[in-house]
């Protein structure tokens, strides 16, 4: 058993250090003896009228504080809201028990699962006969040979290979670029040969440094 | 003022009772009346859990929708609740949970958000205030404002401190209960409780002070 004259000491002490200089509990106590609920049993406080209203303002100021965050909290959850939420959940509940559907894309019009394409059955049968009649055509006229033929000689052809070539390049297989190109070479040597007479009369440079 | 008020012994046997009924109607596959007896604990326990969550998320559709997804994970997590724990504290930790999940992803995002300017278009115009007979637009400002501060110095409190304060103060949740509610002893619940209390007087005067001051400069330079 507790020896009672040790308790009242130690309570004693414990109730000294929380008194400040002025004998009256800081606020820090009266806080203390608030949040463990020990104000009606508080020997201080039951005794010094003081501290009780220092403690009855900080309790209204408290009490202030709830009230209005409850209030604002209440409005925040008006019935309505509180109907609408009820469905929102019930909604979702439902959608949860629901096997999840798989949405086909916008562009084709049936799920993808359920496409299958179904090909005639004339349309391979058809391919393989288009095959064996162009063999067939193929061999009946032979058309490797009708290809390979020699083809007949052109007038740009005849003309090309009359034509003198430059030093050098050995005559090819006559063509039409071919008998463009040395069609002019008349053409060529005329105004070259106009040009070398001009030169001749033109006065030169060096003829003008010479002293006169 | 203690939370047995709100959830008294017989409604948390209903709880349990409700519960354990719709656990054994979900194992058998009747999901419509499984749903349909678990309407009435949601119809029991929405009230508060909006106001827990309200006084987390200081946002109506925030906090509503933290309640919806309590709810659900609540329903479909049914089959891992146990008889033993009140039903109430089961919920209202997936709730709290929830809502501390919501706030550190709301703070993620303000961090790269610049948020707009604060606008209430369900509040009541002038005239509608005047016709409803409620407080003068000055009250209603001023107890805006202070709701402001005390929003503002609540967020600055730990997250334990907070819920600690929350719960007990606001909901009147007893020691043991808040211990229940956030798996703290009851002593450290009441030390959480009177630390959040006197940081909380502490930043509400510290407000109050720079505010005289500004009222003053106001005065000597009008």
């Amino acid at each position: 058993m507790p020896n009672i004259r040790d308790l009242l000491e130690r309570n004693a002490v414990s109730i000294l250090s929380r008194l400040g200089a002025n004998r009256h509990l800081d606020d820090d106590a009266l806080l203390e003896i608030w949040a463990a609920a020990t104000s009606t049993t508080d020997p201080h406080l039951t005794a010094c009228a003081h501290c009780r209203a220092r403690f009855a303002s900080i309790d209204t100021w408290l009490d202030d504080l709830r009230t209005d965050a409850r209030a604002e909290a209440e409005k925040a959850t008006s019935p309505e809201r509180l109907a609408a939420q009820q469905a929102q959940i019930f909604r979702r509940l439902e959608a949860l028990e629901r096997p999840a559907r798989i949405i086909t894309f916008p562009k084709f019009t049936r799920a993808r699962g359920e496409q299958r394409r179904i090909v005639p059955r004339w349309v391979p049968t058809a391919a393989a006969a288009g095959l064996v009649i162009g063999l067939a055509t193929g061999q009946l006229f032979n058309l490797t040979d009708m290809l390979n033929a020699p083809r007949p000689a052109t007038n740009s052809g005849q003309l090309a290979d009359n034509v003198p070539r430059p030093s050098g390049q050995a005559p090819s297989n006559p063509s039409v670029d071919e008998a463009i190109f040395y069609g002019d070479a008349d053409l060529t040597a005329r105004s070259a040969q106009f040009l070398s007479t001009l030169d001749e009369l033109t006065p030169r440079a060096r003829d003008d440094d010479r002293p006169r | 003022m203690t939370g047995a008020q709100t959830a008294g012994v017989p409604s948390r046997e209903a709880d349990s009772l409700a519960a354990s009924a719709v656990k054994a109607l979900q194992a058998e596959g009747r999901n419509q009346e499984a749903r349909d007896r678990y309407a009435e604990l949601v119809a029991r326990h929405q009230r508060r859990a909006g106001r827990i969550a309200f006084h987390y998320m200081r946002d109506a559709a925030e906090a509503d929708e933290a309640v919806q997804d309590a709810f659900v994970k609540a329903y479909s997590h049914l089959s891992t609740f146990r008889e033993e724990l009140p039903f109430e504290v089961w919920f209202t930790r997936i709730l709290i949970n929830g809502c501390l999940d919501r706030i550190k992803a709301r703070t993620r995002r303000e961090r790269w958000l610049v948020s707009m300017p604060e606008s209430s278009p369900a509040q009541p115009d002038f005239a509608e205030r005047m016709a409803s007979g409620g407080p003068s637009p000055e009250a209603q400002l001023l107890a805006r404002e202070r709701r402001q501060q005390v929003a503002a110095a609540l967020a600055k409190l730990p997250e334990r401190q907070r819920s600690v304060f929350m719960l007990s103060h606001y909901e009147g949740c007893t020691s043991r209960e808040v211990s229940a509610l956030t798996g703290l002893n009851e002593s450290t619940v009441r030390v959480h409780l009177f630390r959040a209390i006197r940081k909380l007087r502490t930043l509400l005067a510290t407000d109050a002070e720079h505010q005289g001051l500004a009222g003053e400069k106001r005065r000597v330079n009008p």
